[in-house]
């Protein structure tokens, strides 16, 4: 058991040594966020991260004269991120709760919030009550979403979990969902950004609380200290009501670009040209090293899997039924923030998703890797043993060549999961294409064309894999 | 090592195989001397194919001593690579190399194992081509070949190797009736030239024509062997007597 955890894990560690690392004399810390979180935090027309957390905490780190990276990902990474010292603080709308304080050291609270309950605009639904049997969107590891489910005993409806506020308030906007519970401030900045939902309970906030920025429990004191002594300053010389006004007081246009930039599919497309080719690279980049490195790993689990020594065939088969059962998504997480946990090892996120891909991807090819082996008939390994060629030999001379000519297809088909398997990544907080398709969304609310925009992208991705590989087949037939 | 002792190229003895309950080989012993043809009838599933893959080890006996060439290859401390470069075999379904031309399958081992430089090789493959009757097919694919000519050129790859036995497991069974007679022509120049050679066949008109020895397998015993005029003409064994009356008048 321990040799297969060793290998997948000498793996990681190669890969961590070859990220680059960040060296600085004055204090740098690594904050998380999350970045669909208007007007808290959130992406702006230049994708740029902004909002109220966001000029908020450069404030902050100005006077405090320290520096720190700002990592955007989904509001539960960014949260357990913190919780196991993968990074030094949160600053995501965090409420202030008892349980949380168990984990997490609070600073001062930077803003007054309650949960408001939500519906579409011309809903039919009047009160709590006629939420029974229908179902509530909520957005996991919320504070606003525990508010909602408290209520669910209560009034009987059924709940669907989501991981970025937008699907979920497109989800109710659409009406797939009846209401959903959100911060007040975050839904009202939504709806008047042009959101087709309704309050419900503008002046009655349920489970009034505040926000809080964090880090882990009884870590970063002096991160903790100069947030609260830079927000007390900020405070009082008028520059937090300065940053608060300039965005609820804001009009869409301010932040999310005009109408026209927002409303056709090539205003979108001119618009986010940038972030949309990086992300674009960004999916690129993960497909082509993670296709290399899976296939070599994959190739190598399925030479084991047929070698004559039954330790090394029984090693392929563990880790080939291990990675091959992991769904990806709990892989990338394990990998990203379990195991950095255990280890105290931090790891970049990208450098995660790579391993997630070799891991889950390279699992899958070394299973048909080793099937195409033990496809080429039995005859052909007894005929080259008789004429004395050692076991390795004949593998290598006549079994392999026969085998990889059966795999070909197998092989492109993989290479097209692994590229529509990048956009689990998102998960991890990459900035890929999925993700910026969530950060543009995020600021504009157009679910339809942007997704549409994305999927397109994908398509055509997939058709040039798809060109290249067989390309590539016909050549190797051809010789 | 006595004159006697070298002449006898297999020596076989108290030899035991079992799959699971099915005991397959029972007490097997046979030597077989240099330049001898022995040929091996009996009916199917008799054991003439496992006892014949023991020969070279693809097959593993229980217990029991296989002597080739002076090698025990029932000894684990023998290389048993370095054993089957002198023992050459024939497969009832040819399993040429697929990824190879003809030329490339017959130079393969010699060139791998370092016997033959790649030259050599190549003009010992022409040469060998030009005994089996398919000079013409040098540099075609195998897959292009018919039944019969993959024979032939599946016992040049085995000649190749300049091997000082050679076994055929029913190297006609595969083929159709008028392919089978340039395969057995190209065996019987090998007998001819002095080959060791240890055959399983229903070729009952060639045993008779090649064979020093003919010897009748029977539910993993062998039940009688002798001359071919012996066994085909005044068979004793009753359960030979009832497989040639089988087989003669089939
Ligand atoms: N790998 C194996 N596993 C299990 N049983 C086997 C195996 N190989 C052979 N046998 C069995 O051993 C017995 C002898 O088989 P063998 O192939 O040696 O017979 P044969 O005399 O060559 O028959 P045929 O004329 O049909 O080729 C048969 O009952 C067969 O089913
Ligand atoms: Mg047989």
């Amino acid at each position: 058991m321990l040799k297969k955890f060793g290998f997948g894990f000498a793996a990681i560690v190669l890969l961590w040594l070859m990220a680059p690392t960040v060296s600085a004399n004055e204090p740098h810390y690594t904050i998380t966020t999350d970045a669909t979180y208007a007007p808290f935090t959130f992406q702006d027309k230049n994708s740029q991260y902004v909002g109220i957390e966001q000029d908020m905490m450069k404030a902050i780190a100005k006077r405090e004269g320290f520096t720190y990276t700002m990592k955007p990902m989904s509001f539960n990474s960014a949260a357990q991120l913190v919780s196991n010292g993968q990074a030094d603080g949160i600053i995501a709308g965090m409420s202030i709760t008892p349980e949380r304080r168990q984990v997490y050291d609070f600073s001062t609270p930077y803003y007054k919030t309650g949960v408001a309950w939500i519906v579409k605009k011309d809903s039919k639904i009047k009160s709590l009550e006629d939420l029974k049997g229908q179902t509530v969107a909520l957005k996991t590891g919320t504070a606003a979403s525990e508010y909602g489910l408290s209520l669910q005993a209560k009034y009987g409806f059924k709940v669907k979990y989501f991981n970025d506020t937008d699907t979920m308030y497109n989800d109710v906007a659409v009406g797939n969902s009846a209401a959903t519970f959100e911060d007040m401030p975050v839904i009202q900045y939504a709806i008047k950004n042009g959101m087709k939902l309704k309050v419900m309970n503008p002046n009655q906030p349920g489970n009034a609380g505040s926000y809080g920025f964090a880090v882990e429990k009884h870590k970063n004191k002096a991160l903790l200290t100069a947030f609260n002594r830079g927000f007390a300053a900020i405070k009082k010389d008028g520059t937090y009501d300065k940053i608060v006004a300039k965005y609820l007081g804001a009009s869409q246009a301010t932040f999310s670009g005009t109408k026209a930039d927002n409303e056709t599919v090539f205003g979108i497309l001119k618009s986010n040209q940038q972030a949309l080719v990086s992300g674009l690279w960004q999916t690129i980049e993960l497909t082509v090293i993670a296709i290399v490195l899976a296939s070599i790993w994959g190739i190598l689990l399925g030479v084991m899997g047929v070698s004559q020594m039954a330790w090394v065939r029984g090693l392929s088969t563990t880790i080939i039924y291990i990675f091959r059962g992991l769904p990806l998504m709990v892989l990338a997480f394990f990998i990203y923030i379990g195991l950095p946990g255990l280890t105290g090892v931090k790891i970049p996120a990208f450098t995660a998703g790579i391993v997630t891909l070799i891991l889950n991807e390279g699992a899958y090819t070394g299973a048909f890797v080793r099937g195409g082996f033990e496809a080429v008939d039995r005859g052909q390994m007894e005929a080259a043993r008789s004429l004395g060629l050692p076991y390795g030999k004949a593998m290598r001379r006549v079994i392999m060549p026969q085998g990889l000519r059966i795999m070909v297809p197998s092989f492109i088909n993989q290479f097209i999961i692994t590229l529509k398997d990048t956009s689990i990544l998102s998960a991890i907080g990459l900035l890929e294409l999925t993700q910026t398709g969530s950060l543009i969304v995020a600021r504009n609310s157009q679910g339809f064309r942007v997704w549409a925009i994305i999927a397109i992208v994908y398509l055509i991705l997939i058709t040039l894999l798809t060109w290249l590989s067989r390309w590539v087949e016909n050549k190797m037939t051809m010789q | 090592m006595s004159d006697a002792q070298t002449k006898v190229k297999v020596h076989v003895e108290n030899v035991n195989k079992s799959y699971g309950d099915n005991h397959v080989l029972r007490d097997i012993s046979l030597d077989v001397s240099e330049n001898e043809v022995v040929v091996m009838i009996g009916p199917s599933g008799s054991g003439k194919s496992t006892f014949l893959r023991m020969l070279n080890q693809l097959e593993t006996p229980d217990n029991g001593t296989i002597v080739v060439d002076g090698f025990d290859i029932s000894d684990k401390a023998t290389d048993i690579n370095k054993v089957r470069e002198n023992i050459g075999m024939v497969f009832q379904n040819f399993n040429l190399f697929n990824n190879y031309t003809v030329l490339e399958n017959i130079m393969l081992a010699p060139v791998e194992l370092g016997k033959l430089d790649k030259a050599a090789a190549e003009k010992k493959a022409r040469e060998l081509l030009a005994t089996v009757g398919l000079s013409d097919k040098a540099d075609v694919s195998v897959n292009s070949l018919s039944g019969g000519q993959k024979q032939r050129i599946a016992i040049a790859r085995a000649l190749a190797m300049s091997p000082d036995v050679m076994l055929f497991d029913e190297p006609t069974s595969a083929l159709d009736p008028e392919m089978v007679g340039d395969v057995l022509n190209v065996m019987k120049n090998l007998a001819d030239s002095g080959m060791t050679m240890i055959i399983v066949t229903h070729e009952m008109g060639f045993a008779k024509q090649v064979a020093d020895r003919v010897v009748f397998f029977e539910s993993g015993k062998i039940q009688e062997s002798g001359t071919p005029e012996a066994v085909f003409n005044t068979p004793k064994n009753a359960r030979l007597q009832e497989f040639l009356s089988k087989v003669m008048h089939a």
